[in-house]
């Protein structure tokens, strides 16, 4: 389909104008936002993954993508809300408290949200109650928690303590991620996953939703 | 030889007569004297103080005023987050040029006059005082591209390149200046080399950098050369794709971090260049044993050959175990420059 290409074309080269215009053209045409996201987005931003991989695309790519599939979803949300439709996942991601750095925290946002995932971003410098209360809220599949610092990677197991404090530990998954963080750190404070990087994540999600 | 005898000895390619260490250290630095973060990076006393404690305690060659990225933003009146006991955040989202209309009635200070880049070059005449005929001294000053990230926000700034590249030289040739002049003054007060860090310019990829970032670093670094000032380079991240550029801009050090294989940073910037790293701060150094860490240094003296000195690819980490670090000096110790292949 046209609009198909068109729309992981835009999206791929981050540009936002074409992005909006194709996807307005398409809903106009009547093709469907599921359509779109499973036909256009997510090979788009699955293809801008592999590019930022192959340090072909770097982080102004990535972010430019990012912009132009939001715009394109802003467009098609309110289609899936009237229709009913809904993504396949909630994932609630945030940088931990104490923490203000969230480039890193935005691409895995960017790349969670062109994978078809419903994106709850929290922020930065994002408190365990913070976290708590939007996990009660919203009911998430995921939580996913983002630290720079190793001084700030403790919020990490502070948030997931909250989590089961509150009774909520076993209704989410807890993935972490950031520079200092590593698969032992993730293990030793419990959390269910560590990716090293945005494509990693988004992998990872899928896979933990194809095992539940 | 002295710590900076020794380092001078490197830098001039003359061989000294051991491998030099310099690892950067900040919170480390502040646990050492057993104060918070927060005096150190407020009273230039207690950074001098913590910095000739650490150096004296492990054998480092250096002392350093690297302490946190908000001392320029602080003084353009940038609104910053304070913590007690960790580094000093600027909140993007209150940025200074988050408007950009702002830039044009913004003038970057000819004299750096009060507030924390004045307490920086206390800093650095202390140092100077107190160990500057044995230590190597060294300022700092944010790069360029890491500077603009803070007074824009860098979320904003990664889309300026492609949305208004013509406002990204602006706001490049008005973070120049200000490194210019805050450089000069580290200088003037006894600085022997100034780091230059340009973190953002990690993100960038090979296009932009050599574009937007390659050419105002390069200014930087001759500026600081002509006012009598070495430069220490030092880009965390993975510096990969651009090692190349960073080897040209002609620094007298360039820091590798630990995602640059430190091999290939030799192959792009030749023979000539002194490379300082790049231990894994966490996994390498704070998780590692003194054993393992000699092990890591030995392959990586290979990988970097002549010209080399001993550091982390970036900050020691609080809670590093003392004998780590002890580990790294004794390599340092014990250990020769090769010759140039």
């Amino acid at each position: 389909m046209a609009q198909s290409r068109e729309l992981y074309e835009a999206i791929v080269n981050g540009d936002a104008k074409q992005a909006h215009a194709v996807t307005q053209a398409a809903i106009e045409a009547g093709i469907g936002p599921m359509t779109l996201i499973s036909e256009s987005m997510i090979p788009a931003m699955d293809e801008v993954g592999r590019l930022f991989e192959e340090e072909e695309y770097f982080v102004p790519e990535l972010l430019l993508a990012g912009r132009a599939m939001k715009g394109a979803m802003e467009l098609l949300r309110p289609l899936m809300t009237a229709s009913g439709e809904k993504l396949s996942a909630r994932v609630v991601i945030g940088t931990v408290k104490g923490d203000l750095h969230d480039i890193g925290k935005n691409i895995v946002a960017s790349m969670l949200e062109g994978s078809g995932f419903e994106v709850i971003d929290l922020g930065a410098d994002v408190s365990s109650e913070a976290f708590v209360a939007a996990v009660k809220e919203r009911k998430p599949q995921f939580v996913c928690l983002s630290a720079l610092l190793t001084v700030t990677m403790p919020s990490m197991k502070t948030t997931i303590d909250a989590l089961g404090n509150a009774g909520l530990r076993t209704q989410v998954k807890v993935l972490v991620g950031g520079a200092p963080v590593t698969m032992q750190y993730a293990n030793e404070i419990g959390a269910d996953g560590y990716s090293e990087n945005a494509s990693g994540a988004v992998g990872l999600i899928r896979r933990l939703l194809e095992g539940a | 030889m002295t710590g900076r005898e020794r380092i001078l000895a490197a830098l001039a390619g003359q061989k000294p007569d051991h491998l030099a260490c310099m690892p950067i250290t900040m919170t480390f630095a502040s646990d050492i004297l057993g104060v918070k973060y927060l005096h150190y990076v407020q009273d230039h006393k207690v950074m001098a103080e913590a910095q000739i404690r650490t150096a004296e305690m492990f054998g480092f060659d250096y002392v350093s005023t690297i302490s946190d990225p908000t001392r320029e933003a602080a003084d353009l009146g940038s609104n910053i987050q304070w913590y007690e006991d960790r580094p000093p955040a600027i909140l993007e989202d209150e940025a200074l040029f988050a408007d950009k209309s702002v830039l044009a009635r913004v003038k970057a200070p000819d004299r750096i006059a009060g507030g924390r880049m004045e307490d920086r070059v206390r800093g650095i005449g202390l140092l100077r005082e107190r160990a500057g005929s044995d230590l190597f001294i060294e300022g700092w000053v944010e790069g360029p591209c890491a500077e603009a990230a803070d007074l824009r926000g860098i979320n904003r700034l990664m889309l300026d390149f492609s949305d208004d590249p013509a406002f990204v030289h602006d706001l490049f040739d008005f973070t120049l200046a200000l490194a210019i002049s805050f450089a000069k003054e580290q200088i003037a007060a006894g600085a022997d080399i100034v780091g230059v860090g340009d973190a953002a310019a990690s993100l960038v990829g090979p296009r932009i950098y050599k574009e937007f970032v390659w050419p105002w670093e390069k200014q930087l670094v001759d500026a600081i050369h002509a006012n009598g000032g070495k430069v220490r380079l030092h880009i965390c991240g993975n510096t990969r794709r651009i090692l190349e550029g960073m080897g040209a801009l002609g620094c007298d050090m360039v820091d590798i971090d630990y995602p640059a294989p430190m091999d290939q940073a030799r192959l792009q910037m030749g023979p000539h260049q002194t490379l300082a790293g790049n231990l894994d701060p966490v996994r390498d150094v704070r998780n590692g044993s003194p054993e393992t860490i000699a092990k890591a240094l030995e392959a990586l003296q290979q990988q970097a050959g002549a010209r080399w000195i001993v550091a982390a690819g970036c900050e020691l980490v609080r809670d590093t175990p003392h004998q780590n670090v002890h580990a790294m000096v004794k390599f340092a110790q014990t250990h020769s420059e090769f010759a140039i292949a």
